[in-house]
């Protein structure tokens, strides 16, 4: 027993990494592992998957791409630490964070102090990104705060058929209820009645409840920006309680499995990344990628990781040998992406525009009739400016 | 009447789970705070069940019941049977260091992802009426388990040979001892009864809503129901359910819905104040020096 | 006649007695020194983190291990000391010297409610009682937290930014929280500490006030804690109520039952070991060449490893760190003489 605990302490002495002088080092700090891991993770090994697969092809500008991941468990401490080790260690080019919002300023503190871009590729995207920007944060997440309740009363609005009564449900986290209490304002200047509002706490046994005073308040059209668990079971529990209305909320990257599972056809979700359904060559290289390393997720969850993946190989194309951060980030703050097809438009950063140019929302639903997802309303894009 | 089924469905569901920490404390006198884990070891025991019998739901909910039982012995004879004895903070941070380990173990073994049980047993929950209100099946079906449950139990605990041993076990564990009780026997199936039950919470739980991380934070949430009512009481446990759900329904429908986190502590804090042993609790030692 | 004799009460009440102790411990001292000028970044981070945990440590040491009274609402503490530099920051500008005290004062006074239930519990009760504080101390945070508008945190300036300023600032503070806690518990408090743990009928007949003793550990406990909390707000440059969830209770819980319970040198070897045993699994992985074959699980395993470290030393080692070291130094200092196995 004592010998198992001196020799965990031996083997702990640190040893140089093998620095591999000849490659693009990026470096991950993400929430691999804890309660909100299944939002995260997979992006990351989506995008690491990509980037291996592009170093099967020989590389980038012929030299090859390494990931290091380092596990935050959405802790800022332990991401602050990774950021440290990773700029030191392995001389990182770049940071990547794919974790909890939690996390965002300590990154953001070390990224500033070594100068180093830091690109937010998994989780909401941070308002510094949006211009005028912050010069070393970057954004490539999907979903972005106040657009997408800007996109989705949109929707909303054109597709009612009489006055909209909005119903609105979001979770006890800050980042939810800030979006709700803005889609609250939004709704009142487009001539909305914002009738009932209701969050729920993060883990909540019964979502009945909250749902039976969302129902009691007679919404037509509910809107809900939350992580999916709370949309979904607000959604379920509402429609138990025999509320008939229409329901839009968020397209989270499990949208498209959840949409088969549930089979409502006035369940609307909204998002930027295309489904698998669309079939495009891109998906084709999505499944054959997965397949290749033997991810564990459903294919259908690899898009925001992919197209993670698609910056990560144009800007680094665009970065000249040998790389150096500051090479990275002039590289990033004009750079074009073309993703294929996996959202509705390019992906363009700018000096002043770190989130991207356009936003491009679609909206989905199940169709009873034909059983399959189709298209609620096809790309409808939205400026992104001051 | 809406409120009164919602208020029956969140007690059904506090009363399940906190019949596993009474059962414990009750039979051995150690609190275990990785009951939440071993709810979410149930519900992804009937997740292996319900693809290994695929086809035979039935099957698969039975095996996973006795899965849960088994899980729970072998919980006790790996670990708990030496923390007997020891300091109550001990004991209790033995269990708190098991339900991170198994927390640990249960995601390297299934992945993170949500996963959906009642889909794979081929069943769905529809929604049933029921004198004005909206009720969902699992909602019925937790009231009707717990009923059951407790009915069982108490006719365990008052009737049968081992039901009656446990009590004795419970009360006195020397003088049970010395009578010729095997202690770690009744401690072993004590612990097997509580994974049942919390598992069975677990599987319900999970067949509501989808099986993933967050199980184990209500496990957490029962705690109070268990409490207030008194921790060794099993009547103390289905009334102080019924109390904190309803005073959290309440809350949620006429104050705020933001308070329905900490409406249970609440309570939990002024009961401590008031009665420290619970409704229905025994009297420990808490000599007032 | 040989040996040592104390002849005056400072010889007795003194921290170091022979010459023997001094030497080691000035050698030690220039080690401490030296450190930041021979490590690379990330042992520097490293050390930073134990420093800071240290403080937090030994204040819950003094609770539990002392003072004998369970509480699982160490983060809730620290969270209100962070949280009070954070409102004090954004709401007033305040500089240090204005937040570090104003959270031992808010530390003091939240002891002061932790505590007064241990009038009338022990034990489990005393436990549950504090965790429900906590749960609702984390619910005002966040309540704050949302209704002005931070959702992602409130971020604070910190008059402090190199690391090894911080290594030499967080050295300050954890000696002078092991100084001052080892003066204590020599004493009238920490004997009466001592002496409630043991048996309270019998302080209670010595004359000890038993409810003035409790609620002065708490009390000086968790203005520590908060001070704690405050460091934390100034080393991240950041608050957020996600941070100081239940867990991070159990981990400082962890820290004194590894460590060694009733012993500051146990509060620092458990805060060492439980900082640093992620990043030994993660070097021992990477060692024995798992590293690419796990790469997607090792998170994982580091959180399977924790609870398996915590049942390992509960089962087979009670004393804790301490006591293994206590072996270890008898074993030396008895040699060539065996000691045999003494319960």
């Amino acid at each position: 027993m004592r010998k198992l605990l001196c020799a965990m302490f031996a083997v702990a002495l640190p040893l140089g990494a093998a620095q591999a002088q000849d490659a693009y080092v990026l470096g991950v700090s993400g929430a691999m592992t804890g309660p909100v891991a299944s939002n995260y993770a997979p992006v990351v090994e989506a995008m690491k998957a990509y980037l291996e697969h592009v170093n099967g092809r020989g590389g980038i500008n012929g030299r090859p791409v390494r990931v290091v991941v380092l596990d935050d468990q959405a802790q800022p401490s332990r991401a602050a630490a990774n950021v440290k080790q990773l700029l030191s260690q392995d001389s990182a080019l770049m940071i990547i964070n794919v974790s909890l919002s939690s996390t965002y300023a300590p990154m953001v503190a070390e990224s500033r102090r070594a100068r180093v871009p830091l690109y937010f590729a998994g989780a909401v995207c941070p308002t510094e990104t949006y211009p005028p920007a912050d010069p070393l944060q970057f954004c490539s997440t999907a979903f972005g705060a106040r657009l997408d309740s800007q996109a989705a009363l949109a929707f909303i609005k054109k597709n009612a058929k009489e006055d909209v009564k909005l119903g609105l449900a979001a979770m006890a986290i800050p980042i939810s209820r800030g979006e709700i209490d803005y889609a609250e304002g939004l709704s009142k200047t487009l001539g909305m009645t914002p009738v009932e509002k209701q969050i729920s706490p993060p883990p909540a046994p019964d979502y009945t409840p909250f749902a039976t005073r969302l129902v009691e308040a007679k919404p037509n059209w509910m809107w809900s920006w939350a992580p999916w668990v709370a949309q979904v079971r607000t959604f379920e529990a509402m429609r138990r309680l025999g509320w008939q209305g229409d329901y839009l909320t968020w397209a989270h990257l499990n949208a498209e499995e959840e949409l088969e599972r549930i089979k409502d056809g006035r369940f609307y979700v909204i998002g930027t990344n295309a489904m698998l359904q669309d079939n495009l060559p891109i998906h084709a290289e999505i499944r054959a990628v997965a397949a290749k390393a033997n991810l564990q997720y459903p294919v259908s969850y690899l898009t925001e990781g992919f197209v993670a993946g698609l910056v990560l190989e144009q800007v680094l194309k665009n970065t000249p040998w040998p790389p150096t951060p500051q090479k990275v980030l002039a590289a990033m703050n004009s750079v074009k992406v073309d993703l294929k097809g996996l959202r509705g438009g390019p992906l363009e950063w700018t000096k002043d525009n770190h989130f991207r140019t356009r936003q491009y929302y679609r909206v989905w639903r199940w169709d009873p009739q034909g059983n399959r997802i189709v298209r609620a309303q096809d790309w409808q894009a939205i400026e992104v400016k001051r | 009447m809406q409120l009164a089924v919602n208020i029956l469905v969140l007690a059904a569901i506090y009363a399940l789970i906190s019949c596993g920490y009474v059962l414990i404390y009750r039979v051995s006198r150690v609190l275990s705070l990785a009951h939440g884990e071993l709810m979410m070891l149930g519900a992804y025991g009937l997740y292996l069940t319900a693809s290994l019998f695929d086809g035979h739901p039935l099957v698969a909910v039975a095996a996973a019941l006795v899965l849960a039982v088994l899980v729970g012995v072998a919980v006790y004879l790996a670990l708990m049977w030496r923390m007997t004895g020891e300091s109550v903070l001990a004991a209790v941070l033995a269990t708190i260091a098991l339900g991170i380990l198994l927390r640990g173990a249960m995601i390297l073994a299934f992945g993170t992802q949500t996963q959906h049980p009642l889909r794979d047993l081929g069943w769905s929950n529809a929604s049933l009426e029921l004198a004005g209100a909206r009720i969902s099946t699992v909602g019925l079906t937790l009231i009707v388990a717990t009923l059951a449950m407790y009915g069982a139990l108490f006719a365990f605990l008052r009737l049968s040979r081992w039901g009656i041993r446990m009590r004795a076990a419970g009360q006195h564990p020397l003088l049970a001892a010395q009578r010729g009780i095997g202690l770690h026997g009744i401690y072993a199936a004590s612990w097997g009864l509580a994974t049942l039950t919390g598992g069975l919470a677990g599987m319900l739980l999970a067949a509501d809503a989808g099986l993933e991380g967050t199980l184990v934070t209500i496990g957490l949430k029962a705690f109070p129901a268990a409490l207030v009512g008194g921790l060794d009481s099993l009547v103390g446990a289905l009334l102080g359910s019924l109390a904190i759900a309803a005073a959290e329904v309440f809350v949620i429908h006429y104050v705020d819905p933001l308070l329905s986190e900490v409406v249970p502590f609440v309570v939990l804090l002024a009961m401590l104040i008031v009665r420290p042993w619970g409704l229905f609790g025994t009297r420990e030692e808490l000599d007032r020096v | 006649m040989s040996g040592y004799f104390r002849v005056r009460y400072a010889q007795d009440t003194a921290l170091l007695d022979s010459r023997t102790q001094k030497g080691w411990f000035a050698i030690f001292v220039v080690a401490l020194a030296c450190y930041p000028f021979l490590a690379n970044a990330l042992w520097l981070d490293l050390a930073n983190q134990v420093l800071l945990g240290v403080v937090g440590a030994v204040a819950l040491m003094l609770l539990t291990g002392y003072a004998g009274q369970i509480s699982l609402g160490h983060a809730g503490l620290l969270a209100a000391g962070a949280f009070t530099t954070g409102i004090l920051f954004k709401e007033f500008a305040a500089p240090v010297w204005l937040t570090l005290p104003a959270s031992a004062l808010v530390g003091a006074a939240l002891g002061l409610a932790f505590g007064l239930p241990s009038l009338r519990l022990r034990g489990l009760y005393l436990a549950v009682s504090t965790l429900a504080l906590h749960f609702i101390v984390i619910h005002a945070a966040a309540e704050y937290e949302t209704r002005r508008g931070f959702s992602t945190g409130i971020v604070i300036d910190s008059p402090i930014y190199e690391a090894w300023h911080w290594y030499f600032a967080l050295l300050a503070a954890a000696a002078a929280t092991v100084l001052f806690s080892l003066n204590l518990l020599r004493s009238r408090t920490g004997r009466a500490w001592r002496a409630i743990h043991g048996r309270e009928a019998v302080a209670e007949a010595l004359g000890i006030s038993v409810p003035h003793a409790k609620v002065s550990a708490f009390v000086i406990s968790s203005a520590i804690t908060a001070m704690a909390g405050c460091l934390f707000a100034y080393f991240r440059g950041f608050v957020s109520v996600e941070a100081f969830s239940l867990y991070l209770t159990i981990q400082y819980v962890a820290m004194i039952i590894i460590g060694g319970m009733g012993s500051i040198l146990g509060a620092i070897l458990g805060t060492v070991f439980v900082v640093l045993l992620p990043y030994a699994i993660e070097g021992a992985m990477a060692r024995l060449g798992l590293a690419e074959v796990l790469s997607s699980v090792v998170f994982a395993v580091n959180y399977a490893a924790f609870g398996l470290a915590m049942v390992l030393f509960l089962v087979f080692e009670p004393q804790g760190l301490v006591g293994i070291w206590r072996r270890v130094r008898n074993w030396f200092v008895l040699w060539p003489f065996k000691q045999r196995a003494v319960r």
